[in-house]
């Protein structure tokens, strides 16, 4: 930084994405989720809709259009977040950029990371997937990598516990 | 089997005798509903095995009161305080002293009147803290000062060499008052509103009461809104008014006087350290390495007469922001909060606007809480077939008022990077400016919505252990964003900007 971290940078700031995307297992990782989720709702509005009595019609419509989102959802939510997911671990910052509607990007220094963990779901098993959190004394702050291969996963686990355990500040 | 704590060897001390007072006192207090219960239904049952419980009833909270003095045990080690309690499951609580972060005193009226203190040590981030409930008040207030000073102790040496900050008197610990208590100050207090929570509960309760009460029923209270409908409504709401407004007096006044009775702030020991209270006294100290900002806070109606509050926002402390000054003018809030942050200006600075966009934002939403709360409405006219004109005026006044919070958000929005303090401004209808230290931030999060991607905008969020562990700017321009976290943290978004 040439002016000092005094005043505001000059030249317009825009962030570049992280440099790594996420396993591309993480696709029919989160289709088969995401149908496992919606097929359970529109089963019961559907359900709702037979079994309730004497509905007015226009219900018929909300049924409808229920179903049509769930399958917009499982077709184009996973393709458009592998898109989005992305992260990246410098030797002095973790960096993420996730969502699918929305964006949200997160920044945090290595150096006040206090722990990371990583975690694997049954279905995450299946596909070879596996999610790194790193946490920091904020809880506004706990970075997710939704979604990783299970080897890049171990990898980036032992380089950040390495570096952590190398830093002595209490972190705050 | 069971260690023998109370040998003077090792240095265990018991807490103050005096709790076998108060302990049993405070467990007769909890104990007398159950107890009148019991005896109602004794002197109903007629049988002789009554007399039997009665006792029992009274023996047993005595007992069970004494039980703590009996199995408490702490102690100072050279580095540690250690807290032994328990009957059945031992527990020993252990803080290294140099973790020490807080030390904090408290005594109801009881307590007062035993003369005993119950001391909290506050120790690290959001861990339980150390309770000692009850020691003599001249044992605790030493136990204070000891941990305060053995804490202090080490620090002293290398920060006489550099001591730039010219406020803090860093090698004679001699106390600085930073406010005491000003009774012209009583004036803010019917225009804080948070006790008026506290009265709609004890409202809540009575009115549950009162569904029990013989008068409460249709046929009363229908009598009695025909004897009230004879008086013009006009003069039966102006009386209801006026009386409310003299109770609302009475209550906060009484409230500000109970609560901030000798308040008193200073610094001492690298601590700041503030006593208040009329019957239940509290002595509140924060360390101020761990002070990472200051939150003022100016609700609506206290802005009317030029009124604030002020907190601090610690790491290490219960819930991170302690309120140090009660409602008062403005001057004295900014005057405290500068010499807290040893900086000129974060708190008075004009803040930089969001814009136009930001503007449309928060009217939005506003305007979309208070237009789903029509739409409520509408349908409900619809369906019970209530007069049009009610609901038309009642949507309208309500859709003025959700434009003006708007406007108000909207005004209150604004960001600034003063020196090595991060500005945020916030609030719908107070008025309340975050400042946080630059070293506190622990990280950056960008989000956008949709909504907010279309038009360029986004929220910033500075994470941080202090506080309420996050200080957002909304709705600001997302080159805004990326450039104030860029220069609140130097370096470390470097590696991650475009060129």
């Amino acid at each position: 930084m040439s002016d000092e971290g005094a005043g505001p940078v000059v030249h317009a700031a825009v962030l570049r994405e992280p440099a790594h995307r996420v396993s591309p297992q993480a696709v029919p990782f989160w289709r088969v989720s995401a149908l496992i989720g919606d097929a359970v709702l529109v089963v019961a509005v559907v359900v709702a809709y037979v079994l309730i009595p004497d509905v007015p019609g226009w219900t018929l419509v909300l049924v409808l259009l229920v179903a049509a989102a769930a399958i917009a959802h499982v077709v184009l939510m996973p393709q458009i977040r592998y898109r989005v997911h992305r992260w990246e671990v410098t030797d002095t910052a973790v960096h993420t950029r996730s969502g699918w509607i929305g964006r949200e990007t997160r920044i945090a220094p290595i150096s006040r990371v206090q722990t990371v963990d990583s975690r694997q779901g049954a279905l995450m098993r299946l596909f070879g997937l596996a999610s790194i959190t790193v946490t920091t004394a904020s809880a506004a702050g706990p970075i997710t990598v939704d979604c990783l291969d299970a080897d890049t996963a171990r990898e980036v686990v032992a380089r950040l516990t390495a570096i952590t355990a190398a830093t002595e500040d209490d972190a705050t | 089997m069971i260690p023998t704590p109370g040998s003077p060897g090792e240095g265990w001390l018991r807490l103050s005798p005096r709790k076998l007072l108060l302990d049993p006192v405070k467990a007769i207090g909890q104990a007398v509903v159950p107890l009148v219960v019991a005896l109602v239904g004794i002197s109903r049952s007629d049988s002789g095995f009554g007399w039997v419980i009665l006792p029992i009833a009274i023996v047993a909270p005595l007992l069970f009161g004494a039980l703590p003095w009996l199995t408490t045990h702490y102690r100072l080690t050279d580095t540690q305080i250690q807290v032994r309690s328990g009957v059945l499951n031992k527990n020993t609580s252990t803080a290294p002293l140099d973790r020490v972060r807080s030390v904090d005193l408290e005594a109801s009226l009881l307590h007062r009147v035993l003369g005993l203190q119950k001391v909290q040590v506050g120790t690290g981030v959001d861990d339980d803290r150390i309770t000692l409930d009850a020691l003599a008040a001249a044992d605790a207030d030493a136990l204070r000062t000891t941990l305060l000073r053995r804490r202090e102790a080490p620090a002293v040496v290398p920060s006489d060499p550099d001591a730039p900050e010219g406020v803090a008197p860093a090698p004679v610990a001699v106390p600085v008052e930073l406010a005491r208590i000003d009774w012209s100050w009583l004036r803010f207090a019917p225009f804080s509103l948070a006790r008026l929570v506290l009265l709609a509960g004890a409202l809540g309760v009575l009115s549950q009461f009162g569904d029990d009460l013989p008068i409460w029923n249709e046929e009363t209270a229908r009598s009695t809104w025909d004897w009230v409908m004879q008086f013009a409504l006009t003069a039966v709401v102006l009386v209801l008014a006026v009386a409310g407004l003299a109770v609302w007096l009475v209550v906060s006044v009484t409230g500000y006087v109970v609560q901030w009775w000798r308040f008193l702030l200073i610094r001492e020991h690298g601590s700041l350290h503030l006593t208040s209270g009329l019957f239940t006294t509290r002595s509140i100290t924060v360390e101020e390495a761990k002070v990472r900002g200051v939150e003022m806070t100016e609700p609506l109606l206290m802005r009317v007469v030029g009124g604030a509050e002020l907190s601090t926002l610690a790491t290490g402390v219960e819930d991170g922001v302690t309120q140090v000054l009660p409602p008062c003018p403005r001057d004295v809030a900014v005057g405290v909060g500068e010499s807290v942050l040893e900086h000129r200006g974060p708190l008075t600075d004009p803040l930089v606007a969001h814009g136009p966009l930001a503007r449309r934002r928060a009217w939005f939403r506003q305007l979309r809480d208070a237009l789903v709360v029509v739409a409520a409405g509408a349908a409900a006219t619809w369906w019970f077939g209530v007069t049009w004109w009610w609901v038309g005026l009642g949507g309208l006044a309500l859709l003025l008022a959700a434009a003006a919070a708007g406007e108000s958000s909207y005004r209150h929005l604004g960001h600034a990077l003063a020196g090595d303090h991060l500005v945020a401004g916030s609030g719908i209808l107070a008025r309340v400016r975050t400042v946080l230290e630059t070293d506190g931030i622990i990280g950056w999060v960008v989000s956008q919505s949709w909504w907010q991607r279309r038009i360029g905008l986004a929220d910033l969020v500075a994470t941080t252990a202090a506080g309420n562990e996050r200080v957002l700017v909304r709705d600001v321009r997302l080159t805004v964003a990326v450039e104030l976290a860029a220069a609140a943290t130097p370096g470390l978004l470097t590696e991650f900007l475009e060129v």
